[in-house]
Order: structure tokens, then C-alpha cells, then sequence
């Protein structure tokens, strides 16, 4: 009889085209659209290799500081001060080599380490405080600009050394050494959330807070340590792009924070369902590179990037909105509060008058 | 009966893999209160949503007011999630529906709007701070607000009201409150369509029945023509036998005793649960019996008392640290408490207890993992078994399935549950008190808090009594009845406890 077997075939056919729906892969359809028309358009610089390869090397940072940011938004922290962070890396490790005269791998690790001090600082805010994390993160990035600002003087700082800067632009294999800072890191941020219990914790914390401690989640370490890894990746992050452009640049922090925010919160409708993930965030962030690169090539303005990127976060938080499926949340309006709007639930409030928001040991 | 209101027919709603209504026709008429009936997932939800236009079903209609006349009627919904803004207080909230614009539309005033509240709710025999914010009122008031708003400021009496299992957070006296208002609201032409899981309920308010199996009309009757076995079976499709109570042992070992422990609504609480036992609190609103589960299990932070579990002290407002000294412990809401809803069955199944699946490199064994979902999915009767689905998609019985499943599988030795049933049909009101007994049969210590009294008297096997924030009395054997246990928790005093008593027997003579 093959009824038998026809049920599991179809459940199989239909879940490998779930997975190869347009709501689930969209950025790869995206991309082929992307890959199609600008072949097409502008074939002989679009389709060159070294196209591809400084693409790919380009964004690496960029996708580098969005990972960090996934680790923090899972855990439902807005980190803002994300930008800010990237800035100070930057800064600070060029401080310490140009003018205290820090060896390499010294300036490195303080450097990395200054970033998980901001995160736990972050961390604590929110926690202990109990700042709400926009709050929180807003006002550490302005810190931030304050600490960059004083210790630059607000100039550049340049002599940085050639061992330094062959970190960002030495290439192994076909490349450079951030790619594979970012792809390492990745695979690291990739197993902790997909793999481990620290993962599921992350999660279940950015889920439901309330339930997540009822379940004997330590929901804040889970919040605090997630920030002070994100801190880390992104104080990576500030230090590789100074190494790139082989000065000390005191403004160049703050034009992350919406591309990473842009790829995370894309990324998120990518894979997972509206889970926050580390490859759906990487996806985005070359989708949204390679769809600027070709505008370029086609000799549009310099406007095209922001206006691309602006409209990409948008879509992504609509695309959300209009998932379809009845019952679900997407993360993104659960981050931002839509949900019990939308569905007229009390949400939180019911969890503070059962007075389960007692102070948690 | 009055003039036809609402008149659905063919209704059809698939989902992937499921038809959740196949060809529901019913009627309602000016006056007649209707109750929907049916186990979780056999289409009720569904029914409310296609009703309220959430979903656009396959086939059928929804015709609003009878054939030729001008005007329809409206549909005016409360839902189980009762739609209220979180933030503002009541006299806010009432205020958005509309109700106390006696100065017009621009200028609100404060004081009338505040008047008005008070005398809506008022109605309701009800007095509480109407300038509270929302969230910070129990749940039985909030749900009075939301049927006041909806019932404020109609433009016509004959309109169809839809209450969603509008009294899952009430009390028994509150619940009659509720009804009387329901059955005003129908007199006065209003037809009502009334969801609720409690079968006494039910066949006390309404006029007619409509009972749902899987996502089919299996009745449509009056309900002076059914008595409440019939109605099971209707809902259920088969007879199905009372539970039994098991034979626990005495002299257990104590696994957890609790002396002067006091903070939320609770002044005063000593108690000792033993193992094998299952015990219960029952109480009124604001007696401390909605705060003693969640007390000791660390849910909340208590200001004093001691707790030891089996001997050993108990850290105060920790979870962490309770689950650890092998307590567990079901919240009220699942929404809010119980469970992470954006995740899937496993991953909650798992949430508390990963240390085990964890091996090399904090790697989780995620085959060992969906062995042993699996296994659970199966011994707790899950529809539909799929462990990789989200939470949120499952019926309200399912998701308290996978609520109290998550804790068995970590073998607790004292089990705390907060109204276990809340919102969960017969049918799985029956497993949720065979998993209950059966963690007693495992030597667990178990403390059920309920305000529905018979569910009580049903499960367990002695119940404390709270009142004013401090255990006033403990029933158990034969006085364990329904009528004492609300005598207790009203503090009629002896003579009236007695006379009540006496009425009882006289009517089991009878």
C-alpha cells in the first residue's frame, strides 16, 4: 500500500517547502533578484571577481559588530550603545599603541577587555538598576562619545605600526583576516545560542523574562554575560576597523548602529521564524552590501546606501507585522512592545500584580 | 425569543493539517443566552475568531439581523486576553470605550469620567481603586472592567455580546455577580453568546448549548432538555468515569514545612506537606491563597518565615535555588508566568532541567533531548504531538500539559499548583488531575490552590482555608465538602457553618 508512505513524504515535501518559502529564505531571493539585475545592468564591474572580494572583505566588520548585537537583543536588550562601542574599540587600541606605547597583543586584549567592561557596566544598568535598556545603552553610548572624544582630543590618531594594520588588511587565502575574525566569531556566537544551554537560556530570557526566571533561569547573568560578550565582539569589532584604515578615527563608531540593527533585525525573519540568529544576520548584512555595490557600479549617488539600508530596516519590521500566521509573535514587535497592543494582552502586568517582579535573588 | 440576530451557516476553517470548523450553522435570537461548549481544540476558539472577522473562513456566512431589516446589529467581544491598555487605570480605560463623556467629546473630565467608573462598576456590587493602574488589580476585577467597557454606551439593546471564557479568573460569588448582569443584558434583548469551560456554569446561565467536537456541531439543544453527564458526554463523545482518588499513604515523610511566612496578601502561614499527599488552599480573593504557592516557592519575595524542604532551609525569592532543593512550582498565568510562548514544546519541556542533557564543550544532547520530549509528549497525551511546535499554537489544556510536564520530568519532591485548570477544558481538566495524582503516587508532596472548590474537594486530599492573609482551618475526610469549604472561607461563624451543613444533609437525604 503505498498510503503508507505517502504521508511522510508529503510531510517531508512540505516542510522542504516551508523551508524554501519566500517568508523563511527571503534574502536569498532577494539576493538573486539583486545578482540577476545587476548582471544584467552593469555585467563587466558587477561580475568581476575583485567585486566579490572586496565586497566580502568590506562588510566583514560590519557583520562582526551585527553577531555581538544578536547576542544582546536575544537576551531582549536593546543594546544602542552598540555604535558608540565600535567607536571606543577603535580609539582606544590606537591610544594605547600610538601613544602608551603598548605592545600589540597587549593593546589587543585591553582593548577587547574595555569592551566587556562596557558591557557589563550595560549590563548592571539594566539589571540592578533596572534602567529599561534603550535608557540604559542610550546613555552609556553617550559616555562613550564623551570618553572617545577625551581621549582623541578629537583628532586623529595616526602612526599606528605595519604589524598592527596587517591585521586588518593581511589576507589568508583568498581573505583578509577579518573575514575570518568574523567567521570564527560567528561559529562561537552560532553554538552558544543554537547549541548550548546558555543558548536556550538566552532565549527563553528575551522570550519571557517572568517565565524564564520561574524555570530557574538566572535571567540576569543570562542578560549581563550576553552584554559583556557582545561588548567584546564589538570592542573586536572597533579594533579591526582601525587597523583597516590604519588611523585612529574618533567618528567612525557610530555609523554601525544602524546597519547592525538593520541585519539583526532583518536577519531575524530569516531561518528562524523571527528568531534573532547569527546566520540569517550575516546573510543581511552581504544581501543589503551586494544591493548597494551594484547601485554603485550602476553610477548612482551617494544617497543610495542610507536610503537603501533605511528602507530594508523598515520592510523587515513590516514584514514582521504582516507574518500572516494566526497566534504568532514575532520577536521584533515583542521587542518593541507591539504585541500586547496589538493583542490586548496585559502581558508583563499580570506577572508585577501576581508580584512574581519580586526582586529576584 | 425574540427576533434573529445572528445566523451562521457552513462554516468552514482549515488550517494546515486541520480542519478546525466543518459546517457549523447555528442560529441566536433577541433575549437568548447561548453557551459554546468543547473540549480545547474542537473549534471554539476558532468559532469566536471567524465570528469576530480574525479569521476568513473557507465557506459559509455570518449574517448579521434578521432578513430585511435596517440596521444590523452589533457584535461586541470579550476575550479571554481581555483588551485593556496595561498602563492605564480603569477610569482611563473605560474612558477610551467612550463612558463618562457627559462634557462632550473634546473636554474630558476627570471627575465625571471617575463618577462614572465608580457607578459602572458599582454595578457589579464591586468598589475598588478605580485610579490604580490595570495591571496592578486582580484579575477578577480587570475582567469586570472589560465587560463593563463593552457593555457601556450601546446604541441599541438588541446587539450580540460574545463572552470568551469570561469567568476563568473569577470566584464563585463574583461569577454570580457577572451572570446577573449577563441575564439584565439579555432581558433587555441582548443576545448572548457565552464560552466557558465550567459545565455548571454553563447549564445555570444559559438558555441553549451548542457543543463543538472536533470543529463539528455534535448538539444544539436546549439546556433544560441535558443534565450535566450528558453534557460531558456530548463534549467528550464518550462516557468517561470519575477519578479516582488514590489511596495515598499516612505517616509520610514531611517534605516541606513552612513556619511564619508572610509577604503579598499573605500576614501569617505555617503548614507541612508530606510526601505522597496531595493537599489544597482554598480562599477568596485577597485571602492569600493567590499568593502562598508562588510564596513558597521563591515565585515571590516573602519579608519573613522560614521554609525547609526536606529539613533543609529554603533560600527566600529564589527559583533558581528552589528548583535546585527539587521544588516546582505551576504559576496562574501561563501567559505571563508559566512558560515561554514564542518557543517550542521541547525547548520549554526541557528549560528547567538542560543540566542533564548537557555533555563536552556545554553541548546539549538534542537527540537525547527529543527522545525524551517525545517520551513526555506521549505520558501527558499532547495534541498534536509535535515537539517541534511553537507554544503559542497550542490550545490552553495543551500548553498546561506541557506546563506540568516540564516539572514531572524533573521528579519534584514538593509540587506547588497555581489554579492548574485555568482556562483548560474538561477533558484535559481530567488528565491535568491524573498528572497531579500521579506525581503524588511518586512520592511528591503536592499543594494545589484553586478557588474552584468542588475542583478541590475533588483532587485533593485535605484542604487548608484562608482568610484575611492567614490559614484559618483545615478540612479533610469527611468534612472536606464543597459548602463547608465556602462557609470557611466566607467566616460564617459556627451556628451558620452548621446550618449549611445541615442543609447539606438534608439534601443528601433527600
Amino acid at each position: 500500500m503505498p498510503d503508507q508512505a505517502t504521508p511522510t513524504v508529503t510531510k517531508r515535501l512540505a516542510a522542504v517547502l516551508s523551508w524554501l518559502s519566500f517568508r523563511n529564505i527571503s534574502a536569498i531571493y532577494i539576493f538573486a533578484v539583486i545578482f540577476i539585475v545587476f548582471s544584467i545592468w552593469v555585467p563587466d564591474t558587477f561580475l568581476a571577481e575583485s567585486t566579490w572580494r572586496a565586497l566580502i572583505d568590506s562588510q566583514a566588520i560590519t557583520a562582526l559588530v551585527a553577531i555581538g548585537l544578536v547576542l544582546a537583543v536575544s537576551t531582549g536588550a536593546f543594546n544602542l550603545a552598540i555604535g558608540t562601542e565600535v567607536g571606543l574599540g577603535a580609539i582606544l587600541v590606537a591610544w594605547l599603541l600610538a601613544e602608551q606605547g603598548a605592545s600589540v597583543p597587549v593593546a589587543i586584549v585591553l582593548t577587547v577587555l574595555a569592551g566587556g567592561v562596557i558591557g557589563l557596566v550595560s549590563g548592571l544598568l539594566i539589571t540592578f538598576a533596572r534602567i529599561d535598556s534603550f535608557i540604559a545603552t542610550l546613555g552609556v553610548s553617550s559616555v562613550l562619545l564623551a570618553v572617545i572624544s577625551w581621549v582623541s582630543s578629537d583628532q586623529q590618531i595616526l602612526n599606528l605600526s605595519h604589524s598592527f594594520q596587517r591585521i586588518g588588511t593581511g589576507e589568508f587565502l583568498i581573505f583578509t583576516w577579518p573575514v575570518w575574525i568574523m567567521i570564527g566569531v560567528g561559529i562561537v556566537v552560532w553554538y552558544v545560542l543554537e547549541r548550548t544551554q546558555g543558548g536556550r537560556h538566552i532565549y527563553a530570557t528575551g522570550g519571557n523574562i517572568d517565565a524564564a526566571r520561574l524555570a530557574g533561569v538566572k535571567t540576569r547573568r543570562v542578560i549581563v554575560l550576553s552584554l559583556v560578550g557582545c561588548g567584546m565582539i564589538t570592542g573586536l569589532g572597533g579594533l579591526l576597523l582601525t587597523s583597516t584604515i590604519g588611523t585612529g578615527d574618533p567618528t567612525v563608531g557610530p555609523a554601525y548602529l544602524l546597519p547592525a540593527f538593520t541585519a539583526v533585525f532583518l536577519g531575524s525573519t530569516q531561518f528562524r521564524e523571527g528568531r534573532f540568529n547569527v546566520l540569517g544576520t550575516v546573510l543581511v548584512v552581504y544581501v543589503l552590501a551586494a544591493g548597494v555595490k551594484g547601485f554603485q557600479l550602476a553610477g548612482a549617488p551617494t544617497w543610495i546606501p542610507d536610503l537603501f539600508n533605511g528602507v530594508a530596516l523598515l520592510t523587515a519590521v513590516a514584514l514582521a507585522k504582516y507574518q500572516g500566521r494566526a497566534g504568532e509573535t514575532h520577536v521584533l514587535l515583542r521587542l518593541l512592545r507591539l504585541d500586547r497592543l496589538l493583542r490586548g494582552r496585559s502581558g508583563r502586568g499580570d506577572g508585577k500584580a501576581a508580584g512574581a517582579a519580586a526582586p529576584e535573588a | 425569543m425574540g427576533p434573529r440576530l445572528l445566523a451562521v451557516s457552513g462554516l468552514r476553517k482549515e488550517f494546515p493539517g486541520l480542519r478546525a470548523l466543518d459546517d457549523v450553522s447555528f442560529e441566536l435570537r433577541s433575549g437568548e443566552i447561548l453557551a459554546v461548549v468543547g473540549q480545547n481544540g474542537s473549534g471554539k476558539s476558532t468559532l469566536v475568531k471567524c465570528l469576530a472577522g480574525v479569521y476568513r473562513p473557507e465557506a459559509g456566512t455570518v449574517d448579521l439581523g434578521a432578513p430585511g431589516e435596517a440596521g444590523a446589529p452589533e457584535m461586541h467581544f470579550i476575550h479571554q486576553t481581555r483588551a485593556l491598555v496595561p498602563g492605564l487605570s480603569t477610569v482611563e480605560n473605560l474612558a477610551l470605550g467612550g463612558a463618562g463623556r457627559e462634557t462632550g467629546p473634546l473636554r474630558l473630565s476627570k471627575r465625571s469620567e471617575r463618577r462614572h467608573a465608580r457607578a459602572l462598576i458599582g454595578d457589579f456590587g464591586l468598589a475598588f481603586d478605580v485610579d490604580r493602574p490595570i495591571t496592578e488589580i486582580s484579575p477578577a476585577e480587570r475582567t469586570v472592567v472589560a465587560i463593563v467597557r463593552a457593555l457601556d454606551g450601546w446604541s441599541r439593546p438588541d446587539n450580540v455580546l460574545v463572552l470568551d471564557e469570561p469567568t476563568a479568573e473569577l470566584h464563585g460569588e463574583e461569577v454570580e455577580k457577572l451572570f446577573r448582569v449577563v441575564r439584565q443584558v439579555a432581558a433587555k434583548g441582548a443576545g448572548v453568546i457565552f464560552i466557558s469551560h465550567r459545565l455548571d456554569e454553563v447549564t445555570s446561565l444559559s438558555d441553549r448549548v451548542l457543543a463543538l467536537r472536533d470543529g463539528r456541531v455534535v448538539g444544539d439543544v436546549p439546556v433544560a432538555e441535558c443534565d450535566h453527564d450528558q453534557l460531558i458526554q456530548l463534549i467528550v463523545g464518550e462516557a468517561i468515569g470519575s477519578l479516582d482518588k488514590a489511596a495515598r499513604a499516612e505517616n509520610r515523610e514531611v517534605v516541606l514545612a513552612a513556619t511564619g511566612v508572610a509577604g503579598a496578601t499573605v500576614r501569617r502561614a505555617a503548614l507541612r506537606i508530606k510526601a505522597g499527599e496531595v493537599g489544597g488552599v482554598s480562599g477568596l480573593l485577597g485571602s492569600g491563597r493567590e499568593s502562598l504557592a508562588g510564596l513558597l516557592f521563591g515565585a515571590r519575595q516573602r519579608t519573613t518565615g522560614t521554609i525547609e524542604v526536606l529539613g533543609k532551609p529554603l533560600r527566600a525569592g529564589d527559583p533558581a535555588a528552589s528548583i535546585a532543593a527539587r521544588l516546582a512550582y505551576v504559576p496562574p498565568d501561563r501567559h505571563a508566568d508559566g512558560a515561554v510562548m514564542e518557543m517550542s514544546v521541547r525547548e520549554n519541556l526541557t528549560l528547567p532541567g538542560l543540566r542533564s542533557l548537557r555533555r563536552a564543550f556545554g553541548r546539549l544532547d538534542r537527540r537525547a533531548e527529543l527522545r525524551e520530549v517525545r517520551r513526555w509528549i506521549d505520558s501527558v497525551g499532547l495534541r498534536p504531538a509535535e515537539p517541534g511546535r511553537r507554544l503559542e499554537l497550542f490550545s490552553g489544556g495543551n500548553q498546561q500539559k506541557v506546563v506540568i510536564a516540564k516539572w514531572l520530568r524533573l521528579e519534584p519532591r514538593v509540587l506547588l499548583l497555581d489554579e492548574p485548570t485555568q482556562g483548560v477544558d474538561v477533558g484535559a481538566k481530567l488528565a491535568i488531575y491524573e498528572l497531579i495524582d500521579r506525581a503524588a503516587a511518586a512520592g511528591a508532596g503536592v499543594l494545589v490552590s484553586s478557588a474552584d472548590a468542588k475542583e478541590l474537594v475533588e483532587v485533593c486530599d485535605r484542604v487548608l482555608v484562608m482568610r484575611e492573609g492567614a490559614i484559618v482551618a483545615e478540612l479533610n475526610g469527611d468534612r472536606l465538602q464543597e459548602k463547608r469549604l465556602l462557609a470557611e472561607e466566607l467566616g460564617l461563624d459556627a451556628a451558620h457553618t452548621e446550618q449549611l451543613f445541615d442543609e447539606n444533609e438534608e439534601e443528601i437525604r433527600a
